[in-house]
């Protein structure tokens, strides 16, 4: 199994027009007894090497069960793929067989979590953990992947690595524990990692470290870097462009400072509007009005109509595409240039 | 010890005082972190510490190591071997006891001394192969049928719930009468429970296994490429074992309870094997007059099924933290 693992993917190299890895046109339901529930609606973003995208939403925009399909981590059934592909290095993962993309999750695409101390095996010491991605995937003998774990864990600045390499999970703190997992995920070099809210556990000044060791992780091993958040102010400094999800879409798509600048989706102008802000002191905070949209039942047109203070009749009957803005930036609203210009009627 | 304050401090009310010194405080850095060695403590080094000072773990494991030193090493307690028929002697059947014959002679006029302490092995052998049988079997397939779901699940479970459907003793009997005289008659006792026996671990561990399944390090695992072989022995068996090993203490207490009764009916251990069940069927005759060699083997088989038990309780109480 280990020696077909080569051929099934294209090797590290020249990428040509094809970008490292792209999610083109997903779609994703959960077929329930309450019926289908169209998470996922057609979503592409693509990636590049030392690439940062964030991908921003709310709680059920689709954008955590984005990266499980990535991964291939969802369980079918209930979940279905009828949609979509996701090519990594030119070849559609979806249409790859178990074994192989196993070959593919932890060693070319690694994935970490909301809540490192429930993503830890807590019956093993974290050394063991570590050290098993090498045992497993590269056949090291136990003290030579035990010495590479003590590596790991030194790169990703645990302190005094070598007395902690058998404690077990529940002995480190939050920020620490992140940590671990940042090092079981980028043991094998991945060259795309996927970090599904990884500082959302965490209080706000472990949550910057962890940041910086990400960015500076990246920049040294050149990976793309897939960040899920819903966090606003974690983006803007470690972003190169972001993709904003509603209702299981992309609304929005831009580098990080265009959108900061003006934004051009109504909804991500309410995003950034109701971020508190030091001049607004005593004032009311702004908030978007209304629900975010149940996902058995969608609104018809474009899904954020209802709540929608730009809303024109044709966005009742018109689902709208990912309007060109410029040649790197997109909004899914019919009336863009009024959102933009910030004329609000 | 001779300190005459406490380390508590001035700040302790007056009547902790009466607490007498020799008992040490609890040690609060025990909570979770490391032990007196440095090592850490995970699930089982707690469960451990806690077994180590639980008198009823303390009692079951003195019966227990008794019981098997007796069962591989007979001849230590008995100097009169029960395999030797020139040891019996009719005409001094169901004989009191006396120095030479503490528990007397039964029936046939062999001691029941050394009977009673030669029938353990079969016991024991019984008990603790049954219940490896059943552990692996069930654990193996309750494992398989929790991680893979769907219809692997529901067919396993159908098939359980078929064997939970027959009465354990009449199956078992059902099995060691069919087959009797064709096979060595501790094997078919053993065969004969296990294959009534395993549904029950099955289900402890394919309900341990969902449980453990929906938690974030499978999925964790999972998304760092590991593979179904290596997440179901790797994540899920050590995080699953816990209730199974509950399970399967008592289960040997119960398999002994078996086997005797198996023996009793007839169809378990055959003569000149010796079994507690036997003997006890043997001096049920007869019990009237001569009631010792039949209480003997009964008190020493209610000492091992309750040991067995009382370790079962024992680790289970250790093994959860929420009764901690």
């Amino acid at each position: 199994m280990k020696k077909t693992s080569t051929n099934v993917l294209p090797a590290e190299g020249g990428l040509g027009d094809e970008p490292l890895l792209a999610v083109d046109d997903l779609h994703v339901e959960f077929h329930t007894r309450a019926g289908t529930v169209r998470a996922v609606n057609g979503v592409s973003y693509t990636v590049g090497p030392g690439e940062t995208l964030a991908v921003l939403g709310e709680s059920g925009s689709g954008k955590s069960v984005t990266a499980q399909a990535i991964m291939g981590i969802l369980d079918m059934p209930p979940a279905v793929i009828p949609k979509g592909q996701i090519r990594f290095r030119g070849t559609d993962l979806l249409k790859l067989s178990e074994e192989a993309r196993t070959q593919v999750r932890g060693q070319r695409i690694a994935m970490i979590f909301q809540d490192a101390l429930s993503a830890l095996n807590p019956v093993f010491t974290v050394g063991w953990q570590i050290s098993e991605m090498f045992r497993v995937h590269r056949g090291m003998s136990k003290s030579d992947a035990m010495k590479k774990a003590v590596e790991l864990m030194d790169r990703v600045r645990i302190p005094a690595a070598r007395q902690r390499v058998n404690d077990y999970p529940h002995q480190f703190s939050g920020g620490m524990r992140q940590r671990i997992m940042i090092a079981m995920s980028i043991a094998l070099d991945p060259e795309v990692l996927i970090a599904d809210e990884p500082t959302t556990a965490l209080d706000v000044t472990v949550q910057a470290q962890i940041m910086e060791l990400l960015a500076e992780l990246q920049r040294e091993s050149q990976m793309g870097l897939i960040l899920i958040t819903h966090d606003l102010g974690v983006v803007a400094d470690v972003a190169d462009k972001i993709a904003v999800m509603y209702a299981g879409r992309i609304v929005e798509q831009a580098p990080v400072y265009d959108i900061y600048k003006a934004p051009a989706h109504p909804y991500t102008k309410g995003l950034l509007d109701s971020i508190p802000r030091v001049d607004q002191k005593g004032q009311d905070l702004y908030a978007i009005k209304g629900l975010p949209p149940n996902l058995l039942d969608l609104p018809t047109g474009c899904s954020f109509h209802p709540r929608c203070p730009y809303r024109q009749d044709n966005c009742v009957t018109d689902v709208p595409p990912l309007y060109e803005i410029s040649g790197t930036r997109g909004s899914a609203c019919h009336y863009w240039r009024e959102v933009l210009d910030g004329d609000q009627q | 010890m001779s300190n005459p304050t406490p380390p508590g401090g001035p700040g302790l009310p007056e009547t902790q005082t009466l607490v007498p010194d020799t008992v040490p405080a609890p040690a609060p850095e025990r909570k979770g972190t490391t032990t007196k060695s440095g090592k850490p403590a995970s699930l089982w080094t707690d469960a451990w510490y806690d077994l180590r000072r639980r008198p009823m773990f303390i009692i079951s494991v003195i019966i227990i190591v008794i019981l098997l030193v007796m069962s591989f090493w007979p001849s230590l307690f008995s100097g009169i071997d029960p395999y030797n028929a020139r040891t019996c002697d009719l005409s001094t059947a169901r004989q009191a006891p006396s120095a030479g014959h503490l528990f007397g002679r039964d029936n046939l006029g062999c001691d029941v001394f050394a009977r009673t302490i030669y029938g353990a092995r079969n016991s024991i052998v019984i008990g603790v192969l049954t219940t490896l049988m059943t552990t692996i079997i069930g654990g193996l397939l309750g494992i398989i049928a929790g991680f893979r779901g769907g219809v692997v699940d529901t067919l396993a479970s159908r098939v359980t719930e078929i064997f939970f459907a027959i009465p354990s003793i009449l199956g078992a009997l059902l099995i060691a009468a069919t087959f009797r005289g064709r096979a060595n008659s501790i094997f078919l006792v053993i065969v004969a429970l296990t294959v009534l026996g395993w549904p029950m671990v099955f289900r402890i561990m394919r309900a341990a296994v969902i449980t453990a399944k929906s938690q974030d390090f499978v999925v964790a695992a999972r998304a760092l490429g590991a593979g179904a072989g290596r997440i179901m022995f790797r994540h899920l068996l050590p995080n699953s074992l816990a209730p199974v090993i509950v399970v399967a203490t008592i289960n040997l207490g119960t398999f002994i309870a078996a086997e005797a009764a198996l023996s009793f009916l007839g169809v378990g251990v055959q003569s000149p094997d010796i079994s507690w069940g036997l003997m006890i069927a043997d001096a049920r005759n007869r019990f009237l007059e001569a009631p010792l060699p039949l209480v003997f083997p009964a008190v020493f088989l209610s000492l091992t099924v309750l040991a067995f038990i009382m370790l079962g309780d024992a680790v289970r109480d250790a093994l959860d933290p929420k009764l901690r």
